[in-house]
C-alpha cells in the first residue's frame, strides 16, 4: 500500500500541524515527553480551557484532537479506541466524560474541536509565548469579543468612497463600450 | 477679509479686495462679528443664570446605570446632574471616551440635565453600531464649522451662516451653508488650511457643548442680526415639543440654534480638514457652501486613506440647499406675532 492511501484511511486533523520537530527534552526521553503531552490533554479534557506555553498547547492540541475523532468514529465499544483513551486519560472520569459528553457535543461539528487564543504576558514572566487552549462549546464566557468595527465612522467614509468610485468606473466602462460599438 | 493675527493676513488677501463694495445687503454698517457675538453672549448667560435659578431645591433622583465595570444606582440631584456627573462617579475611562448618554432609550446630551428617575447607559465612536454618536459628531462637525466661520474672518466681512443640512455622514462631508456677501470666492489651499487650523484650535480649546432651552421670543432677541436665523426661529418653535421653544447649544463664545444631540465635547474632534467652498444658488440669492471631513479623536486613518476621503469631501455635497421661506420675508412681524 503506498503513501497516499494510508493517508485515506486516518481522517485529517482539523488543524495545522507544524511539519518541524520540537524537542522537549526530558530525562525520561520520548516517553517523558508523552508524559507530559498525557498531562496536557487530560487537564485540557477536564477543565475545557487552559493558559500554557504556546509550544506545549500546539504539540498537545494535536492529540487531543485525534483522541476526540478517534471517539466519535468508533464510539466507546472500540477496543483500540478503548484503549488510547485508557493511555491519554489517567484520571478515569474523564474516559466516561470524552465518550458521554464531548461525543455527543461534537459528532456533527465540521470544524476542529479546540481553539488556541494568545494570551498575554504578565510581568514578571519568562519570555515564551503564553496562549489559553480550551475546547469548543464549554461553558466559560467566550474570550474574543464578538465587536465589529464596520460601523465605525471612518469605515462608512471609506465604503462610501469605494462605492462611488465603482459607480464611476462602471459608467466610464459603460461609455467606453459604447464607443466601440 | 482677513484673518486676526497678522501673519494671516496675507491668506485671506484675494476675497479682501473683492468684497468691500458690495458689503451689506441685510446688515447695517457697524455690525461686526465679534459685537454680535458678544451681545448673544449676554443674553445667553443672563438666561442661564435665571435658569439656573428656578432650581431651588435639591431633590434627588435614582439613575440606574446599566454598562461597565458594572452596573449601579447612583443617587443624584435633580434637574442639576448630568449624564456628565454620573460618568465622573463611575470611572475616568467612561468619563473620557462618552460622546452621548441614553437616558430611559432615549439620546440625550452629556451635559444634559436629568430631570427624573431614570435608566442610564453610555455611548461612544467605538460601539458595534455607534450611530448615534456619528451622527451627533457630523452634527457637531457643522456646528464647529459655523463657529470657526462666525470668528475667523475680520470685520469688514460680516458673516452670516444660514444653515446646514441633515447630518448624514454618508454623504462624506459635513457642511455649513454661509452668506458672506461677496460675489465670488475660490479660495487658495492656505485659506483652506488656515481654516482647517481654526477648527483643530476650536477641538484643543475644549469647550463643552452646552445646551439651554430657551422661549422662541428670546431666541428672536438673540438672533435678531441674523436674517437667516430669523426667519428660522418661528418655524423650529412651532415644531417643539412645547410650541414655543427652540434648542440653543453654546461652545465657548458660540450660539446655535440646533436640536441636537451633540457630543459632549468639542475636544473629540480629531483629525479635521475644511476642504471646499461651492457656491449655491438659493431662491433669496447665492450662498456659499462650506464642506470638510473629520474623524473622531482616537480613531487612526493613513494619510493616504485620509487623502481619499479629503478628495470626495471636496466634492459638492448633495445635501438639501435651503430654501428660505417667502411667508416670512418681514422678520420683524414674526417677532411681534411670536412674543405677544
Amino acid at each position: 500500500m503506498n503513501q497516499a492511501e494510508i493517508r485515506k484511511l486516518i481522517p485529517a486533523l482539523r488543524v495545522a500541524m507544524t511539519p518541524k520537530k520540537r524537542r522537549f527534552s526530558n530525562p525520561r526521553g520520548p516517553e517523558g515527553r508523552l508524559f507530559k503531552m498525557r498531562t496536557t490533554v487530560n487537564e485540557l479534557i477536564k477543565n475545557e480551557r487552559m493558559e500554557v506555553n504556546y509550544n506545549r498547547a500546539d504539540e498537545a492540541r494535536g492529540y487531543a484532537e485525534r483522541l476526540i475523532s478517534e471517539a466519535i468514529r468508533y464510539g466507546d465499544c472500540h477496543r483500540p479506541t478503548m484503549e488510547l483513551a485508557d493511555f491519554w486519560l489517567p484520571e478515569k472520569q474523564n474516559v466516561h466524560k470524552l465518550f458521554k459528553v464531548l461525543v455527543p457535543r461534537f459528532k456533527d461539528s465540521e470544524i476542529s474541536y479546540t481553539r488556541v487564543h494568545k494570551a498575554p504576558h504578565v510581568y514578571p514572566s519568562t519570555l515564551f509565548d503564553k496562549v489559553v487552549l480550551e475546547l469548543r462549546g464549554n461553558p466559560f464566557p467566550p474570550l474574543e469579543k464578538l465587536t465589529t468595527k464596520r460601523n465605525w465612522i471612518h469605515n462608512i467614509l471609506l465604503e462610501e468612497a469605494h462605492r462611488e468610485y465603482l459607480e464611476k468606473k462602471y459608467k466610464q466602462e459603460g461609455e467606453e463600450e459604447e464607443e466601440v460599438q | 477679509m482677513a484673518l486676526q493675527t497678522s501673519g494671516r493676513r496675507m491668506l485671506l488677501g484675494l476675497v479682501s479686495q473683492s468684497c468691500h463694495h458690495v458689503r451689506g445687503k441685510h446688515h447695517k454698517q457697524a455690525l461686526t462679528n465679534a459685537g454680535v457675538q458678544k451681545k448673544r453672549m449676554n443674553l445667553f448667560s443672563k438666561e442661564a443664570e435665571r435658569q439656573a435659578a428656578l432650581v431651588t431645591d435639591v431633590e434627588k433622583i435614582e439613575v440606574q446605570y446599566q454598562g461597565q465595570p458594572e452596573d449601579c444606582t447612583l443617587i443624584m440631584n435633580k434637574n442639576i446632574s448630568t449624564p456628565y456627573n454620573c460618568a465622573q462617579h463611575i470611572t475616568q475611562m467612561i468619563m473620557d471616551r462618552s460622546v452621548l448618554a441614553e437616558v430611559d432609550g432615549q439620546v440625550w446630551d452629556m451635559h444634559r440635565p436629568l430631570e427624573d428617575n431614570c435608566s442610564l447607559r453610555f455611548l461612544h465612536f467605538k460601539q458595534s453600531d455607534p450611530y448615534y454618536a456619528n451622527k451627533a459628531f457630523w452634527r457637531s462637525a457643522s456646528v464647529m464649522l459655523g463657529a470657526v466661520l462666525e470668528s475667523t474672518f475680520k470685520d469688514n466681512i460680516y458673516v452670516e451662516l444660514c444653515s446646514y443640512p441633515s447630518p448624514n455622514v454618508r454623504t462624506g462631508s459635513f457642511v455649513y451653508d454661509v452668506d458672506l456677501k461677496i460675489p465670488t470666492w475660490t479660495p487658495t489651499k492656505e485659506e483652506l488650511r488656515t481654516l482647517s487650523g481654526e477648527m483643530v484650535k476650536l477641538a484643543m480649546a475644549g469647550h463643552r457643548f452646552q445646551r439651554l432651552e430657551v422661549d422662541a421670543s428670546l431666541a428672536l432677541k438673540m438672533f435678531e442680526d441674523n436674517h437667516y436665523k430669523t426667519l428660522q426661529i418661528p418655524h423650529i418653535a412651532a415644531q417643539s415639543s412645547t410650541g414655543n421653544t427652540v434648542v440653543l447649544y453654546q461652545i465657548g463664545n458660540f450660539l446655535e440654534i440646533s436640536r441636537g444631540p451633540m457630543i459632549a465635547n468639542t475636544n473629540f474632534l480629531g483629525k479635521v480638514s475644511v476642504m471646499a467652498v461651492h457656491p449655491i444658488q438659493t431662491n433669496q440669492g447665492q450662498l456659499f457652501r462650506i464642506q470638510g471631513v473629520a474623524l473622531p479623536k482616537g480613531i487612526m486613518l493613513n494619510h493616504f486613506t485620509y487623502g481619499i476621503l479629503e478628495k470626495r469631501a471636496a466634492e459638492l455635497n448633495a445635501g438639501r440647499i435651503p430654501v428660505i421661506n417667502k411667508d416670512n420675508l418681514q422678520p420683524t412681524k414674526a417677532a411681534e406675532a411670536l412674543s405677544t
